[in-house]
């Protein structure tokens, strides 16, 4: 099993290579660059620039570079110094940048993905388990419903009641006045009544998933062999539930689940900024949208590396768990 | 024979349990969040109710003046005969309180750059004249060759350092003639002779501690409102850019210092630190608020600025609010939500947001407050005269052309639809009310006769058609009319005209691109149609868009690269476009307001004349959407960007009743 | 007749199988799919909603009283209106009708309010002449369902901000948003099946190096994809057409969860008893995947599919979020869920979130289906 986990860190090597290229490549690929970005927005607010201004402004960039040019001093510098460019947008180093909304990102997609999980995998089981029963009716219905409805339409009608019955639509993470101030009781009490909608919102969708698949899945292997001749045995039904199906169900979602840290790194896009939440994947949205080389490329790369990092993870959770991968992996 | 008791699964009631806590964090949560509701209210008024209402100074001042941290009131003002007295709208106003509002964060800047911009010279209510604002009064002599600034005596920067002339000298011979901060000088600094043309940079001169002179080679009459215009202030804080400047402190000290700040490159610091100066708590500011903050964070907070240099009739210093608040969101519909819920208690509208906005005016406790705009139209076309298909271009700059396209709309579908009836079924013109105002122009064209607009297209020699039964070329060519657009806001008006286009048989695509590539195409003459608006007080002021002199504007294209680049690129202008450059040459060299006057009339005349930009619906009012608490806000005010458009209303005397 | 089996407390006992034994005996895999599907009720009555959609679809210019772009000034964000059977005086009629709207300007507000007419009615007329429009994209013609006579209005849904009626919208918006995303899932499930399979069966290095592509894939940024496509794609391409590029995209991007899962599944049975069995007598690596491996987990892909065909209707409307995709005067449920994002519709006009409703029904009936083929499909449910 070392070599094999050895083996693949090596190979994640030349992955991310090419991966930071391509990534860089892709996100200069719209016409335009961050100077028509920005020169668009100071006129629109009466501030026009001239072509001459501008061409000062790229070269001072370095956006007049070739592409090649531009990657390799990028890459030069985060090797060499550990810095990762600076920010066009933000007038600061991209590392900066990042660690500011990293805190928040965290919290807010740990606790959604704890809701995830915590709460699909139950339910999931207990729909398989109770087919048919009014309480499978009641958890598919909601989780249908949660996941037909667009997140950001679902964050909007929620944020209008909320609004309507509390008198309070429950913007952002916090309310005006502990944005900035120290923490204390009162602002964590704060955090936790906005965390509200946006785990509602984030968690009922992905959490609808979650369960129809292990439904599925559960559903397949209550009726094999295995567990009857468990049950048979004398098993009490809690041994029999956890030690077969459920583990040769969860082969599917832990195939995935390491793809989930890329996504707990950036927390959800759009559902964030129909809220405002102040988290990593609006500032990479809008690093994308307007161009902002470095910090774009950066977030891309630290979610390549975290993509890598989760495939090699799911297969090592893959191997745990069902010992036939097991031999697998060993084997070859 | 087991039979499996099930008793002990204790599954089932976890995912009860979960369903519970579930349903009473969310009950618990929406809760509090009504009764925090009130909270927020009183946590928002930081300071003790005023009762009293005869300090001149604001209580978190005071206290800061007991405490010894602060010099008393009377050392921080000017001296006594030179404070700046600040008529107030409504009532003399008390202390205290926030002004809170949302922003995109440090690309929205003017959204408190403009409010709080304190200019040398300013546009007076009427916006016809300017009058002195940081100065204190000035002279011209006879032939508008000559003035003579004076300053105020005491004045003092936020920091407590002397404002005086240097500030002006050091800001004219270190920064802005030697375009240190990434703006070349300003075309107000230079007269030009009415007769060869020649164009000649003025002279300052400091005559003392609070005077100084800027002498003209040749006439300028509209001096004061042309540097209200481009450069707005007219000075700097020397003390604090002798320490950042290359000039003083060496090109490695200067590198130093941007990378402390957390900048890559020092033209960029620069020009945040020189120009766009009011989001750095570092740098001194004469503005009533200061920032305390950071501005790229969640929230930019601005406190008072304790040495500001205004005061109400009563003696009582300004401003009367705290602080201003800017709290960043990143879309539109919680701008409206906060505004609804009472988090926002200042913020600007469009009229998009006109009938939820008024439907919740007694709940949130707030009331709209339109200001006109002075802008032609808020749903037309630009054509641009330029355009590179040769068929096109003959089209466009055919007045009967733009006439057909004008009454084959009908108007009063895009004003019920687009504007809800906000915006009259008119044409593009000048509003009543603005400078340059032409009787009888909003009927021109406006009419919907769509069996006359086919007459003329038939007439044009557009009769033939392709398969699809749209026009084609009078050489048998395809006929696209194609509106590049940046932004998704119009969709529905270009939608409406596509039918009604396509109705008349010119067949016409719709492309939305990003705000980055609209701009870089328009520079380089690749947009046919466009929505853009003009929206201008005086021509004379901000000629950009109705003069060909840049390219920027959508209906001229490159005729305006051609005057940019001194006739080497771009397409020499003709016709009445070359004339309104005529008529330009004369404005800029006349001798008196009235000619002045005369002939920025003659260059709107020709824009009535040609109709180069098409309107189909009248202009709709910005709306300022203000708390009941916060008083003194006028009501009848033109919001435009010349006006620096809040500012206009002098925010330091709003205030709000506690 | 064999013991039944031990259950867990509360579940039912699976449906008994009756009827027909010859057939149970005798037929194939799928034929006994087939008829176990039959029996589960949910689904047939989920399948028969899900035909009559499709079948909506397929005749919606014929349905829907209006076309996409009968824009009408006059009715700008109209509330729906009720069928009625009995007029003001109380008189019944046979032959439903809806009142004339008649509508006023709050002066404040600005808002329309519209009143019933209750002096002007207009009856109910089927197979009427109206808007021309091309079935199925070849033959003209102009025959509707129904509709009311001019100057009256059938709004059984409301009008939008526009003054289009939303039924007709919703109508032929379903002809894209219930078609171009099973093109979408097709191709992403024909892929992830294949190349996952590909990877899981052979394992090695072919395993190796079809994952890292996948993981290069995964890390592709599609927005700035998207924004260049965008910006290249030429103004005047049907709707549809471009729709399609994106969906193909969707997939070609999309391919790589399933790919992932199938050669997870794959590993595990890849050693299964009657998997080497196979292989020892000789049965080819094709015929193995496809006949021994995949029933083993149909089960998955058949809730994989269900679920990724609503997510495929919802990436749809995220993208028209971001101000890509379908774009009016083209109509799918994504560009009515998009318009309806707004503080104002959700506040004042409410009938603008009906799409969504019909949405969740889709959502719902393929998941039922799902459901039933799941349970159709499970060789061990008795």
């Amino acid at each position: 099993m070392f070599e094999y986990i050895l083996k693949r860190i090596l190979l994640a090597i030349p992955v991310v290579v090419v991966i930071s290229f391509i990534v860089f490549y892709i996100i200069q690929l719209p016409p335009g660059d961050y100077v028509s970005s920005y020169s668009a927005k100071m006129s629109a607010s009466g501030d026009i620039m001239t072509q001459a201004e501008m061409d000062d402004m790229r070269a001072n960039l370095g956006l007049d570079r070739p592409i090649y040019e531009q990657y390799f001093v990028w890459v030069k510098k985060i090797i060499l110094h550990g810095d990762f460019g600076f920010s066009f947008n933000y007038n600061k180093p991209v590392m900066a940048v990042i660690q500011q909304y990293m805190g928040l990102t965290l919290v807010v997609s740990l606790v959604t993905m704890a809701f995830h999980y915590i709460i699909a995998i139950p339910v999931g089981i207990y729909t398989a388990v109770k087919q048919y029963s009014a309480g499978d009716y009641f958890f598919s219905g909601l989780s249908f419903i949660g996941m037909a409805t667009p997140n950001f339409l679902l964050a909007i009608i929620l944020m209008f009641f909320s609004y309507k019955w509390f008198g309070n639509p429950l913007l952002g993470l916090f309310s005006n006045e502990y944005v900035n101030a120290p923490w204390s009781m009162d602002k964590v009490k704060d955090l936790m009544q906005h965390m509200v909608i946006p785990v509602i919102v984030i968690g009922l969708s992905g959490t609808a998933d979650l369960i129809r698949i292990m439904r599925g899945q559960m559903l397949d292997e209550l009726n094999k062999p295995n567990v009857i001749t468990a049950r048979a045995k004398g098993l009490s039904e809690m041994q029999i539930l956890f030690k077969y199906p459920t583990r040769a169900a969860l082969n599917p979602i832990v195939s995935t689940f390491g793809w989930s840290l890329s996504s707990i790194f950036t927390g959800a896009t759009i559902t964030a900024i129909v809220l405002n939440l102040p988290i990593q994947g609006p500032v990479m949205h809008n690093a994308l949208l307007g161009q902002d080389m470095y910090l774009a490329g950066t977030f891309l790369l630290i979610m390549a590396l975290l993509t890598v990092l989760g495939t090699l993870i799911s297969d090592i959770l893959l191997a745990w768990l069902d010992p036939k991968i097991r031999t697998e992996f060993r084997g070859s | 024979m087991a039979n499996p008791n099930v008793e002990g699964f204790s599954l089932k009631r976890k995912s009860n349990l979960l369903i519970v806590l579930v349903l009473i964090t969310t009950i618990l949560g929406g809760c509090s969040a009504s009764s925090s509701n009130n909270e927020n209210e009183e946590s928002t008024v930081k300071e003790p109710v005023v009762t009293d209402n005869s300090a001149k100074e604001a209580p978190m001042l005071a206290k800061l003046v007991d405490e010894g941290k602060l010099p008393a009131l009377a050392d921080r003002l000017p001296a006594s005969d030179d404070i700046m007295v600040e008529e107030v709208v409504e009532e003399i106003g008390q202390y205290g309180g926030d002004w809170n509002m949302p922003w995109t964060g440090v690309p929205d800047k003017w959204g408190i750059g403009q409010p709080t911009e304190e200019a040398l010279f300013r546009f007076n209510k009427e916006g016809n004249k300017v009058e002195p604002n940081v100065a204190k009064s000035y002279e011209v002599n006879d032939d508008s060759t000559v003035f003579t600034i004076h300053l105020r005596e005491g004045m003092k920067w936020s920091d407590g350092v002397p404002f005086t002339a240097d500030d002006v000298l050091f800001y004219w011979e270190h920064m802005l003639t030697k375009e240190t901060f990434g703006k070349k000088i300003y075309d107000a600094y230079y007269s030009v002779d009415p007769v060869t043309g020649d164009r000649a940079l003025a002279e300052v001169k400091k005559v003392d501690d609070y005077t100084f002179t800027v002498t003209h080679k040749y006439p300028s009459v509209l001096f004061l409102e042309r540097v209200a215009i481009d450069n707005k202030w007219f000075f700097a804080p020397a003390h604090f850019h002798k320490t950042i400047l290359p000039e003083f402190v060496g090109d490695a000290k200067t590198l130093e210092i941007t990378k402390q700040w957390g900048y890559e490159d020092p033209k960029v610091f620069l020009m945040e630190t020189g120009y766009t100066d009011w989001l750095h708590y570092q740098i001194p500011t004469l503005r009533a608020w200061v920032p305390t903050n950071d501005p790229n964070g969640d929230q930019f907070v601005m406190e008072r600025n304790p040495y500001y240099w205004k005061t109400d009739k009563e003696g009582k210093q300004l401003p009367y609010i705290d602080r201003i608040v800017a709290t960043k969101i990143q879309d539109p519909s919680q701008k409206v939500l906060g505004t609804l819920a009472g988090d926002y208690n200042l913020v600007i509208f469009d009229s998009k947001d006109f009938t939820v906005l008024k439907e919740n005016e007694k709940k949130g406790d707030y009331r709209i407050i339109p200001w006109t705009q002075p802008a032609w139209s808020s749903a037309g076309v630009q054509l641009n005269q330029t355009t590179e298909d040769p068929n096109l271009r003959k089209l466009f700059q055919d007045i009967k052309f733009r006439e057909a396209l004008s009454i084959g709309v009908d108007r009063n579908q895009v004003s019920e639809i687009v504007t809800s009836g906000l915006g009259e079924p008119i044409q593009a013109s000048v509003p009543e009310g603005v400078m340059g105002y032409q009787e009888g122009w909003a009927q021109q064209w406006a009419e919907y006769d769509p069996e006359r607009a086919n007459q003329i297209l038939d007439e044009l020699g557009l009769n033939k058609r392709d398969k699809d039964n749209f026009r084609l070329n009078p050489d048998g060519s395809e006929l696209t009319l194609t509106v590049i657009e940046s932004t998704t806001d119009t969709a529905p008006f270009l939608e409406l005209l596509k039918k009604y286009y396509e109705d008349m048989g010119l067949r016409t695509n719709l492309k939305v691109v990003d705000g980055g590539t609209h701009f870089d195409m328009k520079y380089a003459n690749k947009i046919p149609m466009t929505t853009e608006n003009i929206s201008v007080v005086n021509v004379a002021f901000r000629p950009d868009t109705m003069v060909p002199l840049r390219v920027i504007t959508p209906w001229f294209g490159h005729y305006g690269l051609y005057s940019q680049s001194g006739g080497k690129e771009g397409v020499k202008p003709e016709g009445d476009v070359a004339k309104i450059l005529e008529y330009w040459e004369k404005v800029k060299a006349s001798k008196t307001l009235d000619e002045i006057n005369q002939y920025s009339n003659e260059i709107v005349k020709l824009h009535q004349k040609n109709q180069w930009v098409i309107g189909y619906a009248g202009p709709t009012p910005v709306l300022i959407t203000a708390s009941n608490k916060i008083h003194n806000i006028p009501t009848d005010l033109i919001w435009s960007d010349e006006y620096r458009s809040l500012g206009q209303g002098h925010p330091a005397q709003f205030f709000i009743k506690q | 007749m064999m013991r039944p089996l031990p259950l867990f407390k509360g579940q039912r006992p699976a449906v008994p199988v009756t009827a027909a034994p010859k057939d149970t005996v005798y037929s194939s895999q799928w034929r006994l799919i087939y008829q176990k599907f039959k029996k589960h009720k949910l689904a047939r009555i989920s399948m028969y909603i899900l035909g009559a959609f499709y079948i909506i679809a397929l005749f919606a210019q014929f349905i829907a009283p209006y076309g996409l772009q009968s824009y009408d000034s006059k009715y700008v964000n109209a509330p729906p209106m009720g069928l009625r059977f009995v007029d003001a005086d109380g008189k019944f009629h046979i032959r439903p009708f809806v009142y004339e709207l008649k509508s006023e300007r709050d002066p404040e507000t600005l808002r329309k309010m519209f009143v019933p007419d209750t002096e002007k009615k207009h009856f109910f007329k089927f197979f009427v002449k109206g808007e021309e429009y091309k079935f199925l994209g070849l033959i003209p013609m102009s025959t509707h369902l129904f509709a009311v006579d001019e100057p009256g209005r059938i709004f059984l849904l409301g009008t939008d901000g526009m003054g289009r009626d939303l039924f007709s919208r919703i109508v032929l918006g379903s002809q894209i948003s219930l078609s171009i995303p099973l093109v979408g899932v097709g191709i992403s499930f024909i892929l992830g099946l294949i190349i996952g399979g590909i990877s899981g069966y052979f394992g090695g290095w072919i395993d190796s190096m079809i994952q890292r592509i996948i993981e290069i894939i995964r890390s592709f940024p599609t927005l700035p994809l998207w924004m260049a496509l965008s910006a290249a794609i030429p103004p005047r391409i049907p709707v549809v057409t471009m729709y399609l590029y994106i969906v193909i995209i969707f997939a070609f991007i999309g391919w790589t969860d399933l790919a992932r899962v199938v050669r997870g599944k794959f590993i595990s049975l890849k050693n299964e008893d009657y998997v080497i069995a196979a292989k020892i007598a000789g049965v080819g690596d094709a015929k193995i995947i496809v006949k021994h491996l995949l029933p083993g987990f149909m089960s998955y892909l058949v809730v994989a599919t269900t679920l990724a065909i609503p997510s495929m209707i919802l990436g749809e409307t995220a993208m028209s979020f971001l101000g890509l995709g379908v774009r009016s005067p083209a109509t799918s449920w994504g560009v009515l869920l998009q318009e309806a994002q707004k503080i104002e519709n959700v506040a004042l006009y409410p009938w603008k979130l009906i799409p969504l409703a019909f949405v969740i029904l889709t959502v719902l009936t393929y998941n039922f289906i799902g459901d039933g083929l799941r349970d159709a499909a499970d060789p061990y449910k008795k």
